[in-house]
């Protein structure tokens, strides 16, 4: 085995999965998290096939050989008969494939068809040999959506994942990280960040959910973690059903989904924002161009959601008729129900991670919004205490240039330290002591390591 | 109040944002019919509002400014109206609010009027044809839909007061939302505006 080849970094999020290499700024490849597979008969099927999905049934722990073989022995057969990706997508468009997501609200659904994914993902795209490589794979820290104070990854995917990097693909060494954790490690980048502390509040939004995780020194406070149903797929939502409300020529979901990238930023004030374009029309409202296949092209005018769509996030009663409560109030009580000692620390470095946190202004808004709410507490605790003033709070929140793919970017910083290969669980360690090994790693670039 | 579903007891619940109250809450020495104020408004209409000074120079419906004597709730509602309609929610903080709510939900009434291929002049027959029938309901009315938070005058002689000034409101709303609709000088209504008229604020429409 060559001693140099870099680590494989892998963050397979619910919409997106990362693919590259330790030392690099930006993954190799970046597409859907979806597989197509040939829709019946024939025995290569998706989730209809007969095998039972390793969730259910893990091998280990029937007894080692069980239904644990995998992909390796068959490999070159039906199997191959899939797509991954935006081919995946493609596929599906056309007759005789399913398109499949094996992840959902950040946890593997799907362990069939999750190891095919990974089979492309490593042979197809990456073209790498597993067994030159560690690998460093993501998992989400919570399990639910919904605010709900969710269990922590369960142990037994781990071990599903292990089995699978181990025994099917033969790989090195493997290290599985919390993509919180890499989130924070990600924000060492921007310049706010002084000292390279693994303390912090991330706020990971992508398509389908919105996390916010506090972190002390590098454990994941898993009681205090929550979610909010509000990300990038209900912003295009959004969008769309304004497009629909002005009978815009083009109100596709894509299309939605292009003005929400393009032109949408948080305002500090949707009452002022509006009469910003009633004043500067000609900076602030924009003309989309869509143009078709058939070379054919309409204009889309853009307007108000330039400034509406992120507000959901502020101001959730403007989407949503059940779910109400704005991020920064989820973030501070994220904050307030953490242990005492570390909110000094939570507050001074939130972190942004994700697709949905790309908005212009979202950091400043978010940060002002989470100040007031500390400052309205202080101040109310000073009356209450009859006028003893409180040193106040700092809150500061981080955003960085690698914010768009944070845990994928931590992952590859803390993938190519001196030390990356001494953390990770090694094949030769599996072989002696099976998949249980996976449950514990520690803590990369936690205390003590560079 | 409005609910914030989560964790009901935290202290956080207190600033769960909402839609945009009436900067007039704190006017001194309302006139109140039943809980509406009639505040003064800048109108030349005819009725029993009281008369705030005509706009300054240099000054437009488009850039006034709360700040400004001549400032009124019509203003008010006109800039208000675009964010306030996203809302289902709205905690009623005392009588100009619901000067507020009014406003809001007769322009949504008279935003129906204007078609998209209407101009100016049609448009203004629609609104006017509208803010000047008397027929309307006012608080107390069986057709009136906000009962529940809206108290009636207590005689025939409030009641009429009332009645004639809410005309005022509507007649001298008509006109300026003609100016807002129709202000880019093309004599098409902005789509911009029309766009609202499928949303309604706390739900519910005159
Ligand atoms: N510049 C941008 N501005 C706003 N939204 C963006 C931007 N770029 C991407 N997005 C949105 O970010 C989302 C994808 O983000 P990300 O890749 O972090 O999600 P994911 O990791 O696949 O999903 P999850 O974290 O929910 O498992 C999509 O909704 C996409 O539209
Ligand atoms: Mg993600």
């Amino acid at each position: 085995m060559a001693p140099q080849t870099p680590a494989v970094v892998m963050d397979n999020g619910t919409g997106y999965t990362k693919l590259g290499f330790a030392g690099n700024d930006s993954p190799s490849f970046v597409f859907p998290t979806a597989i197509a597979t040939k829709s019946q008969g024939g025995g290569g099927g998706g989730s209809g096939s007969g095998r039972p999905a390793v969730a259910n049934k893990p091998s280990f722990l029937t007894g080692g050989a069980g239904p644990g073989s995998h992909l390796s022995g068959k490999r070159g057969t039906e199997d191959l008969d899939f797509f991954i990706g935006d081919e995946a997508l493609a596929a599906s468009a056309g007759p005789g494939y399913g398109l499949h997501y094996p992840i959902r609200h950040g946890q593997i659904e799907n362990w069939d068809d999750m190891e095919r994914f990974w089979s492309n993902s490593i042979f197809k795209y990456l073209r790498v040999e597993p067994e030159d490589h560690y690998f460093l794979l993501t998992e989400p820290a919570s399990q639910y959506h919904l605010n709900y104070s969710a269990p922590l990854n369960p142990p037994e995917n781990r071990e599903n994942t292990a089995e699978i990097f181990f025994e099917s693909f033969n790989c090195a060494g493997l290290y599985i990280a919390v993509q919180a954790v890499l989130a924070l490690a990600a924000s060492w980048t921007s310049s706010k960040v002084q000292d390279r502390s693994l303390t912090g509040t991330v706020i990971d939004s992508g398509e389908g959910v919105t996390h916010v995780i506090p972190v002390a020194e590098g454990y994941v406070i898993g009681s205090s973690i929550k979610s909010i149903p509000i990300a990038g797929r209900d912003i295009t939502y959004f969008v769309q059903s304004l497009l629909r409300d002005r009978g815009e020529p083009d109100s596709s979901l894509k299309t939605a989904e292009r003005i929400k990238e393009e032109y949408c930023y948080v305002c500090p004030d949707v009452v002022k924002e509006f009469s910003r374009f009633d004043m500067e029309p000609a900076e602030r409202f924009k003309q989309h161009t869509v143009t078709y296949p058939n070379g054919k092209s309409v204009t889309v005018d853009v307007g108000y959601e330039r400034f509406l769509a992120p507000e959901i996030f502020f101001n959730p009663e403007i989407y949503s008729s059940d779910f109400l409560t704005p991020l920064p109030n989820i973030v501070d009580m994220t904050i307030q129900q953490s242990p005492i000692d570390v909110r000094r620390g939570l507050y001074k470095n939130i972190v942004l991670s994700g697709g949905s946190t790309l908005y212009r202004q979202f950091g400043r808004r978010l940060q002002r919004d989470i100040k007031h709410l500390v400052d309205e507490r202080i101040a109310a605790s000073e009356r209450r205490s009859g006028g003893a003033k409180s040193g106040g709070l700092e809150v500061q929140v981080i955003e960085h240039k690698r914010q768009r793919h944070g845990p994928w970017f931590g992952g590859s910083l803390l993938g190519q330290t001196p030390e990356f290969r001494s953390y990770c669980h090694t094949k030769a360690e599996y072989d002696e002591y099976g998949p249980s090994i996976v449950r514990r790693f520690a803590l990369l670039g936690g205390p003590g390591s560079t | 109040m409005p609910v914030c579903h989560l964790e009901p007891l935290n202290p956080s619940e207190a600033n769960c944002r909402q839609a945009y109250h009436s900067v007039f809450l704190d006017e001194p020495n309302q006139h109140l019919i039943g809980n509406f104020a009639l505040l003064p408004l800048r109108t030349r209409t005819r009725g029993p509002a009281l008369q705030l000074p005509p706009l300054p120079a240099g000054v437009t419906e488009l850039t006034i400014d709360a700040s400004s004597e001549s400032y009124d709730p019509l203003d008010e509602v006109l800039q208000l109206f675009r964010a306030n309609t996203f809302f289902r929610n709205f905690e009623i903080k005392g009588p100009a609010d619901r000067v507020l709510i009014y406003g809001i939900l007769y322009v949504s009434e008279l935003i129906t009027k204007i078609k998209p291929n209407m101009g100016r002049r049609d448009a203004e027959k629609a609104v006017m044809n509208s803010a000047l029938d008397t027929n309307f309901a006012i608080p107390g009315d069986a057709g009136f839909p906000l009962n529940q938070a809206f108290e009636p005058p207590k005689d025939r002689n409030e009641a009429e007061v009332l009645r004639q000034y809410v005309g005022q409101m509507r007649q001298e709303l008509a006109q300026r939302l003609l100016n807002r609709v129709y202000a880019d000088g093309s004599n098409a209504p902005s789509k911009w505006w029309l766009s609202f008229t499928k949303r309604k604020f706390m739900g519910k429409a005159l």
